[in-house]
């Protein structure tokens, strides 16, 4: 091994990535840009408040403080449908995913409970919804919840069963938090895969590895600064993501060893892989096809955007399969749960898969020509 | 250990197959130390297979090759940091400049004292070192491929078909490097299907057609004792031309879509020709009649034209 031919390779491989504008969008902005959306959309679900329309065909004093107390529990904003109008032709109109009727005689109904004391007086509030829109089934609950709490208050006793939460973290976690680890795991392995699929395959098609065959430069040479380079590159791309989570989403994440063991370990793995395909799939176009089979179904189901246990059962099978998902499960052991035996395992995992793959695709990747 | 030689490259018997293609066929040669040899032939003679294995990046099926006195099949490590390569094909990476590019090949030969103004002014790209390798022309690139094969100081430099898809003006550029390199006193084994390359550059001409050496010599030796006929070519469209001067006795071929090369042993038969021409109603552009070239012993060895495929395809070689 010859480090100042790694340093060589380092070198023109950094300078080719930073004045190829795309490659540096793809690789250092895209993650960023996911982050950004993604943790702008599941930004504050949990206080969330939503838009409510209610239609109150009673128009009694009773129905409207039903309303009213519906707005004061702080979860929606509530918006009057006038009662002359079609509700469900209203909500498809003004696109509305949800529209509450409070229906005619509700006063009668409540003075019936409140004052008679009739057990069997009750009002029943209509919730017209559009089931296809996303989101709507998060604001049913809310609704019911809220829903629930007047009709407790109105009992003019305590509830008798309470529920009393204990997290088994130390801290409350967003979605972000959740997030941040598994698109870091996901942009390190995209890199990697193609960064190696480039490198073995375009490179080679292009004629660029055949005079490199007739230098003194040696294949452990060769892979060790493609490596080296892709390792660098994904540390850089981890702290842009990191910054950025940290400065726009004041994220709350620990910062360890492990994140650094996680990354390298990505790498190893997916360039491996990225050297397998490249000596399978000669033509630059084939190999990359190959990549994004791989690739794809790993980025959705591994865990990346959402928990694994949200899956069917088959599919959580299917993912335990799935190098990524061993990626992402210990960044988020290490970085959320700070679960380090947890991390341990998971990083056993991947650290076999990583020395299989790339053991294999070290041996198999040649500079010689009589290989292809 | 290295074997004192006067020859800086001997191929014995070298065969290469590939699988059922025979490329390389029982073919023996050798190249003396400062001489450019040219390998001349058209495109899958088997050029490129024969200075791969030379180069070491190929191995052969069977023979034996020797480069400065090393069996290139069992010392590679050695033979390397002696040799420099223009491949066929050369490419280098995209975004890296002229002068990152010959510093970078440096650095991969270890060479710390490289002299990269000098070989960036050998091959008159002073201008051109802060362009990255994608926006270089075609011969621009060719010529920083030959600063590149330059940067250990070769005592042997294989050039792969250094001009080919080159414009005239730039494959006369590239003549003027290679010229620079002989007059160095390199030792420069070429590969071309351009005659007049090899006629210009070679001390030693070796004309290969389907994996076997047909004729082998100085330029001068290779026409003398080849092509002492004359050359008539017509310049015509007119299919009748060639119907009339062979049915005169004369065996015409169609040199391209439009010229018709003959082979005469006396200056007469250019009028017998013309006349026979005239006679059958037929006619011509122009004509040219000279002495015979390295492409008319090609010709007349292989009854084969050395002309580029216009298609710009190549077989593996």
């Amino acid at each position: 091994m010859n480090l100042h031919v790694v340093g060589a390779n380092i070198v023109v491989s950094i300078k080719s990535f930073y004045r190829d504008k795309t490659v540096v969008f793809f690789r250092i902005a895209f993650p960023v840009i996911l982050i950004l959306v993604f943790g702008t959309i599941f930004m504050e679900r949990d206080n969330e408040i939503f838009d409510l329309d209610v239609q109150d065909l009673d128009q009694t004093n009773s129905s409207a403080e039903i309303a009213k107390a519906i707005g004061l529990s702080g979860r929606f904003k509530i918006t009057q449908v006038a009662p002359a109008v079609n509700a469900a032709q209203y909500a498809k109109d003004n696109k509305r995913n949800l529209v509450l009727i409070i229906p005619k005689g509700c006063e009668d109904s409540l003075m019936h409970r409140m004052g008679l004391d009739d057990p069997n007086a009750f009002v029943s509030l209509t919730a017209i919804h559009d089931p296809s829109s996303f989101g709507v089934t998060t604001k049913m609950q809310v609704l019911n919840m809220v829903l629930a709490g007047m009709n407790q208050k109105m009992s003019g006793k305590p509830p008798f069963i309470k529920l009393a939460e204990t997290s088994i973290l130390s801290k409350k976690y967003r979605f972000i938090e959740f997030f941040v680890p598994g698109i870091i795991a996901m942009a390190v392995m995209t890199a990697s895969l193609f960064g190696a699929v480039n490198v073995n395959a375009e490179l080679r098609q292009k004629g660029v590895i055949r005079k490199l065959s007739t230098t003194p430069i040696t294949r452990t040479d060769w892979i060790l600064s493609n490596v080296l380079y892709q390792f660098i590159l994904a540390v850089m791309s981890t702290i842009v993501m990191l910054l950025v989570s940290y400065g726009v989403f004041k994220v709350s994440l620990e910062i360890n060893a492990w994140l650094l063991v996680f990354v390298a370990l990505d790498v190893f793995a997916f360039v491996g892989l990225g050297m397998i395909l490249t000596r399978f799939a000669k033509e630059a176009e084939s190999a990359a096809a190959a990549a994004d089979a791989l690739m794809f179904p790993m980025m959705f189901l591994s865990g990346t955007f959402f928990p694994v246990e949200m899956m069917p059962e088959f599919l959580q099978k299917f993912a335990k399969i799935l190098p990524l998902y061993y990626v992402n499960e210990g960044l988020r052991a290490s970085m959320v749960s700070v679960d380090n035996m947890a991390a341990l395992r998971d990083a056993a995992v991947i650290g076999i898969f990583a020395a299989v793959v790339f053991v294999l695709g070290m041996t198999i990747t040649t500079l010689s020509e009589e290989a292809t | 250990m290295t074997k004192e030689t006067e020859y800086a490259i001997e191929v014995e018997r070298l065969t290469k197959r590939y699988g059922e293609l025979l490329a390389v066929n029982d073919i023996s040669f050798t190249v003396r130390k400062g001489e450019v040899f040219a390998f001349l032939g058209p495109n899958g003679a088997g050029k490129t297979t024969t200075v791969e294995v030379i180069e070491t990046i190929r191995t052969p099926t069977a023979g034996k090759v020797s480069l400065l006195g090393m069996d290139v099949t069992k010392r590679k490590r050695d033979i390397v940091p002696r040799i420099g390569v223009l491949p066929q094909g050369f490419s280098s990476f995209d975004r890296i400049t002229v002068r990152e590019t010959i510093q970078y090949y440096s650095r991969l030969f270890s060479c710390r004292n490289s002299d990269v103004d000098g070989l960036i002014e050998l091959v008159n790209l002073k201008d051109k070192t802060k362009e990255q390798y994608k926006d270089l022309s075609g011969g621009l690139k060719q010529r920083l491929g030959i600063a590149i094969a330059l940067v250990n100081d070769p005592e042997v430099v294989f050039l792969d078909e250094p001009t080919t898809g080159l414009d005239p003006r730039a494959r006369r550029e590239v003549w003027q490097v290679l010229l620079g390199l002989k007059n160095k006193g390199k030792t420069v084994f070429l590969t071309t299907h351009y005659m007049e390359e090899a006629e210009l550059l070679a001390d030693t001409v070796a004309i290969i057609s389907r994996g076997k050496i047909i004729a082998m010599g100085s330029p001068v030796e290779l026409i003398e004792s080849n092509a002492n006929d004359l050359v008539l070519t017509l310049i015509s469209v007119d299919e009748k031309v060639f119907q009339v001067v062979r049915k005169i006795g004369f065996e015409p071929v169609h040199d391209n879509h439009r010229n018709i090369k003959v082979r005469l042993e006396h200056t007469d038969d250019v009028q017998k020709i013309l006349n026979a021409i005239k006679e059958g109603g037929a006619s011509f552009l122009g004509l040219d009649v000279r002495r015979p070239n390295l492409e008319e012993v090609f010709l007349k060895l292989t009854g084969e034209t050395l002309h580029e495929d216009p298609t710009g395809e190549r077989g593996m070689e």
